[in-house]
């Protein structure tokens, strides 16, 4: 599904990463962790499209995608959600959905047509699996943290993505929002898609993927089984910073993963 | 009524020229700096073809129009190279170099001596000289302006537009092609902006560089910022409000050199009011990844 060899990338004088290698089969749920600051954020922003890496390749689906733009890369089928909430906030719940749907056509798409009216009944339907149909005419802005997640994970699935890049989706959404949350991410297990989660809470990560990458100062430094990277030693050393590269860097996914280890 | 007739026809170029405006800024969230300059690209080629090549009026309008929308095609060039405050430094500067242009190739332009003697149209057998007449051939055009820029408000277009103001990561990870889009928002825009130059060519018979200043361009944004941008009714209210708002001056008996420096404080000062009074959310809180 794709491939990532030996990507590096630079920005200014700041090497970020250096030599990411890994590959993702069809239908495979991969978890990215790592420290603050190791760039799996910039990881995804390689596969989306936001940067260009400066050696290396991209290939999905067996294409090339290593310079193509980003808009051209969602239309194979590549679907996002930011670490900083990506929903448009000043447009509607179903106006988010709605363009996620009239991406997939080119024509000019008018107000009485039956394509839009047959949108609006499509996103009422996307909106209703995750029990935001009651707030379709309201200012997506007006949702809370977990909702606009939820929000966003649908529009993906709604634009047609076949494989999802998850930023942080948990990240700062209540206990109560995480369940949903967790639900829909299966929902992408049923519908058989591709995914790339990355996440801090290794608990959350182990239930929903089958493997799971550590990335660290731009590396891959461990790849396998969500078992074996859990128990792996050397995943403390990575968090606790004792294999050579210096203090330890203060993460947010600290304390979890310590409990967690 | 003479003086009603004019304030109606005002109304009606700044209704073409401030709902242009709101597709760019108001929908799109660019501080295109340059609309002024597009629009008096508009005017300069009606008042160019119609007084030195004597072209008729169904020449005239889609010529100004078509020109307006490729200077927009530069527009588009510098917003493809400068982002956000850079771009509305980039287009004022190209603003103003369009107006040293209109300044100074005299062969052309006649400069600051401006373009006199501008005909009226007739169309169709019909003289519209008589600002009656006059009136009523703008209210076509102005109405159909209208119609389509109400219905580009609610088509995929001016959601994509909506989208890339607020986050074009994700707009374009929604296969939002931002090069395009941005482009097509500019020539639309540019395009009505050089049919209100083309009227208000016909309209005043004299053109110079002055009535294309950047006092001007603070108008446009004024109606716009204060109709709310993005708001179609918003911005068309806003336009009656503004361009009526300064007549009952014209009624206390001042001086016209005071009166036009009272009227640019006016909106000025409105203007100020209202970007204060709404400056948390004026602009979308510019989001990445
Ligand atoms: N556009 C950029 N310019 C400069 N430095 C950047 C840029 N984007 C990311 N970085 C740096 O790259 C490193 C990795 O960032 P990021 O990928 O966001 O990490 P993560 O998501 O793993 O926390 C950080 O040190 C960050 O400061
Ligand atoms: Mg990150």
């Amino acid at each position: 599904m794709l491939t990532i060899t030996n990507l590096r990338l630079k920005i200014g004088e700041m090497r970020i990463l250096n030599g990411v290698n890994f590959s993702v089969a069809p239908g495979e749920k991969l978890g990215i962790i790592g420290p603050n600051g190791s760039g799996k954020t910039t990881l995804f922003n390689c596969i989306s499209g936001f940067n260009i890496a400066q050696t290396g390749k991209i290939v999905f689906r067996n294409r090339d995608i290593t310079h193509l733009a980003p808009s051209k890369r969602a239309g194979l089928g590549i679907g996002r959600v930011f670490q900083n909430f990506g929903i448009f906030r000043e447009m509607t719940v179903m106006e988010n959905i709605q363009l996620a749907l009239e991406a997939n056509h080119r024509s000019v798409i008018f107000p009485w047509s039956k394509r839009n009216r047959q949108n609006k009944e499509k996103s009422l339907e996307f909106l209703a699996t995750v029990g935001l149909d009651n707030r379709a005419d309201e200012k997506a802005g007006s949702l809370s943290g977990g909702q606009m997640r939820l929000l966003e994970i649908t529009r993906a699935i709604a634009f047609g993505a076949e494989l999802f890049l998850l930023d942080e989706p948990t990240a700062g959404v209540s206990p109560k929002m995480k369940v949903q949350i967790e639900h829909s991410l299966k929902k992408l297990h049923d519908l058989n898609k591709t995914v790339l989660i990355i996440e801090h809470d290794i608990n959350f990560i182990q239930q929903l993927c089958d493997r799971i990458i550590v990335l660290d100062l731009g590396r891959v430094m461990l790849d396998g089984s969500s078992e074996e990277v859990r128990n792996d030693p050397r995943l403390q050393e990575i968090y606790f910073g004792t294999n050579g590269h210096g203090a330890p860097e203060h993460s947010e996914g600290q304390p979890r993963i310590a409990a967690a280890v | 009524m003479d003086y009603l007739i004019h304030l109606a026809i005002l109304v009606g170029i700044y209704l073409i020229l401030a709902q242009s405006f709101n597709i760019v800024f108001g929908l799109g969230r660019m501080f295109n700096l340059a609309h002024i300059a597009v629009y008096a690209i508009g005017a300069y080629t009606t008042a160019l073809l119609s007084t030195n090549l004597q072209m008729s009026f169904w020449i005239c309008i889609p010529a100004s129009m078509i020109i307006s929308a490729l200077f927009a095609l530069l527009i588009g060039a510098i917003s493809f190279k400068l982002d956000h405050d850079y771009f509305a430094i980039g287009s004022l500067a190209f603003s103003s170099v369009v107006t040293a242009v209109l300044i100074n190739w005299k062969s052309l332009t006649r400069g600051v001596l401006g373009i006199t003697g501008i005909p009226r149209p007739e169309v169709l057998g019909i003289d519209f000289s008589d600002n009656t007449n006059f009136l009523f051939l703008l209210s076509i055009f102005v109405a159909a302006v209208l119609i389509s820029v109400g219905i580009i408000f609610k088509i995929t277009f001016a959601r994509c537009l909506r989208a890339q103001a607020e986050h074009s990561h994700a707009a374009r990870s929604l296969g939002v092609n931002l090069v395009r889009l941005r482009t097509n928002a500019f020539i639309i825009s540019s395009a009505y902006a050089g049919l209100a130059g083309a009227f208000f060519s016909y309209y005043i018979n004299y053109i110079d560089p002055s009535s294309f200043g950047l006092h001007e361009m603070v108008f446009v944004l004024s109606i716009v910022i204060i109709g709310k941008p993005g708001s179609f009714w918003g911005v068309t209210a806003a336009t009656f409000f503004l361009v009526l708002l300064p007549e009952p001056l014209r009624f206390l008996s001042i001086s016209p050199s005071i009166l036009g420096p009272m009227r640019q404080l006016l909106y000025s000062l409105i203007l100020f009011g209202v970007v204060f009074w709404k400056r948390k959310t004026l602009f979308p809180v510019e989001r990445s990844v």
